[in-house]
């Protein structure tokens, strides 16, 4: 008896509060359909990237903060909604179905890692919902996109093919590396790195000794550094996770090969966490990002100053190029004069952005031509080599 | 040639150091209960993190962090075990595979609740590296091969002499029979299961300076490498535990120097299947005990 009439209770409390939370919102939903702007941020919140994740929303919000302080895009406030693709690419499809189906929203940023924006791509397609990339660089995604197929896919992030050139011609050329090692990330973004630098590196007289991939979350790298210790690599070639980077410069420290063997490739080698961790191990390393807080333009130093002021933290690339990807939406929102998405899309493909890198216009892939910047670490500092821009020379279809 | 296969046997034993002090006492744990606690990684994960914490925000000493990291664990063991292992005593297999997931889900989740689930970086221990035989290695390394060792040889000893030793063997070998004789069944499984746990926490703190990285969802990946030693070992099985760590540690290093990093994982599942086909009771006992 007593059991039953606590469940009772159970049972009408739980609608009396199922009720409560429907009726308030239900004014809110009508007004939210014509006058606030959704956007959707898929972004691994969980997992092994869970830092790209965090800077992901940290640039996205303050992004919108700021737009929607100024009294939004013509009117028109940016509503944001997170959902977590852990970083793997069964939770990014199931994210992106969420943010379609229960948050309805209009527009995708989404997400950092390759295999999951590959993943998501024809969800979107299907919605016809505008998935803006703002952070993968497998080639693959705009491979496939605009003239390739998926007519809603856009990337504003320059790709590995540019990023594996740019890093191969600098190692090769101006530090003069001949015999190289390949400790990558074993995912799409890692591989098709390492696919690109195989093609360009044999243009530089540059060979590959040895070549190994590790899982994500991998936390002992000791066999493979001493093989490369013992084959004689001048250099590895390394396009890994930021969390991963001060473990390997441990590992390499422990194992001898700290200023010996230099760190060249992608994976957040220029923040002062990673460098503090094994000073030693990253001086000379070379890296060919996106954007980095040290990126001389008034607009990116506004930025950085803006974002470390908010969180007490200096923004990552993911941070900077999520912040921007809303910014442009913005833009191209604001050029279409209606939210509608198929204008936004159209208004998209025409526009011209001036971002804190540069003017970004869009191919017929719907890739934005954008500059990848190379750095290298001296005294324990990033120091800006030069941005360089290649023009993608896409497959025959 | 030789120098570099001595070298990754020397890793592959620090390696199966870490795991056999996780699985050593996931095994005993099973011996009580004859359940497999998938919540096991976990606490090797709280460990860590209870270490990470006082150094970070306590301003604590790394040898200082070893106890609060280990002691928190403990206390966190005493809840889920009074609330949770102690009723699994006579429940059926499938009731302990769920309450140990669920537990997994728990902790972990809650700890990227509080803490966020981002890496987070481990500054202490003693990262120093110092040569011997030919190549380098950090201090670090050296102590959890020590410490491993001083485990071993202590628990060989309790479980032989000691009373608590001797009513976990009972426990292991018939339920019913230490109830006649007046051995506490509960206690003997609360007190082995806090014993495990406790050692999955040392084996975190002390890994925690090479491993540098901390974050909430590290024990799974732990829980997955002991579950095929425990069953090469024998499951319950304290000294076949220690070779089969040993074992599991040396192929993935011999195998990730000389195949290659992406199939160290495989290691472990593909012992797990052989195993499985071929010696369901373990390498070490002549027969199935369960």
């Amino acid at each position: 008896m007593k059991y039953t009439s606590s469940r009772r209770a159970f049972c009408i409390s739980s609608a009396i509060l199922s009720l409560a939370a429907v009726v308030p919102g239900l004014p809110g939903l009508a007004q939210a359909a014509d006058e606030t702007i959704k956007l959707g941020i898929v972004a691994p919140m969980s997992g092994p990237n869970a830092r790209y994740g965090a800077f992901s929303m940290r640039g996205a919000e303050l992004a919108v903060k700021d737009i929607n302080a100024v009294g939004g895009v013509d009117g028109r406030k940016i509503e944001l909604f997170n959902a977590d693709s852990q970083g793997t690419p069964v939770e990014g499809v199931s994210a992106t179905r969420r943010l379609i189906d229960e948050d309805e929203v209009n527009y995708i940023i989404g997400d950092v890692s390759s295999s999951v924006t590959l993943a998501m791509q024809p969800v979107a397609e299907d919605a016809g919902v505008l998935l803006l990339n703002a952070a993968s660089s497998n080639p693959k995604i705009t491979y496939g996109a605009g003239v390739g197929g998926y007519k809603w896919t856009f990337r504003n992030y320059p790709t590995d093919e540019n990023r594996a050139f740019v890093v191969a011609k600098y190692a090769a050329e101006q530090r003069g590396f001949s015999k190289f090692a390949v400790l990558s990330v074993d995912s799409d973004y890692g591989r098709s790195a390492i696919e690109f630098t195989k093609k360009y590196l044999p243009e530089f007289k540059g060979e590959i000794l040895s070549e190994d991939y590790y899982k994500e979350g991998e936390v002992d790298f000791r066999s493979v550094l001493a093989k490369i210790r013992d084959n004689g690599a001048q250099a590895i070639i390394m396009y890994g996770l930021a969390d991963t980077t001060p473990i390997v410069a441990r590992q390499m420290v422990e194992i001898g090969l700290a200023g010996k063997v230099t760190l060249v490739g992608n994976g957040e080698f220029n923040t002062e966490k990673t460098i503090k961790s094994a000073p030693t191990a990253l001086e000379g390393a070379v890296e060919a990002a996106a954007w980095l807080p040290a990126f001389d333009s008034p607009e990116s130093k506004a930025f950085v100053e803006k974002f470390t002021t908010e969180y007490n933290e200096a923004p990552n690339n993911h941070a900077y190029v999520h912040w921007d990807t809303v910014n442009l939406l913005a833009k191209a929102i604001h050029e279409a004069g209606s939210a509608d998405r198929e204008k936004v899309r159209d208004a998209l493909s025409k526009i011209k952005y001036k971002s804190p890198v540069g003017d970004v216009t869009f191919d017929d892939h719907n890739q934005a031509r954008l500059p990848m910047i190379l750095l290298q670490i001296e005294n324990g500092k990033p120091s800006v080599k030069g941005a360089y821009t290649a023009d993608i020379q896409y497959p025959a279809q | 040639m030789f120098s570099t296969i001595l070298e990754q046997i020397v890793n592959g034993i620090v390696t199966g150091s870490v795991y056999a002090i996780v699985a050593v006492g996931m095994t005993m744990i099973f011996g009580v209960l004859r359940a497999i606690n998938f919540a096991h990684g976990e606490y090797y994960m709280l460990g860590t993190f209870g270490a990470w914490f006082s150094i970070d925000y306590l301003g604590l000493s790394y040898e200082a962090s070893i106890v609060v990291g280990v002691l928190s664990t403990i206390v966190v063991a005493y809840v889920v075990g009074k609330l949770v292992m102690q009723r699994m005593v006579g429940a059926p297999a499938e009731s302990g595979v769920l309450a140990t997931l669920g537990i997994a889900l728990v902790l972990q989740n809650t700890v990227i609740l509080v803490f966020g689930g981002g890496y987070k970086f481990f500054s202490g221990g003693y990262i120093e590296p110092v040569s011997i035989l030919g190549f380098s290695l950090a201090q670090q390394r050296i102590l959890i091969l020590v410490v491993c060792l001083l485990v071993f040889v202590g628990l060989e000893l309790m479980v032989t002499y000691s009373r608590m030793g001797k009513s976990m063997r009972a426990v292991s070998q018939n339920v019913d029979c230490c109830e006649v004789v007046g051995i506490d069944v509960p206690q003997v499984v609360l007190r082995t299961f806090i014993l495990g746990a406790a050692l999955a926490a040392l084996s975190g703190v002390l890994t925690a300076p090479v491993n540098v990285s901390v974050y909430g969802g590290m024990g799974e990946l732990i829980t997955f490498k002991t579950l095929p030693i425990i069953i090469m070992g024998g499951l319950g099985n304290v000294r076949g535990t220690f070779f089969a760590a040993m074992i599991l540690g040396i192929a993935e290093s011999l195998v990730a120097t000389y195949v290659g990093l992406q199939f160290r994982d495989t290691v472990g599942f593909a012992t797990l299947i052989l195993m499985l086909m071929w010696r369901p009771h373990g390498l070490f006992s002549t027969q199935a005990r369960f």
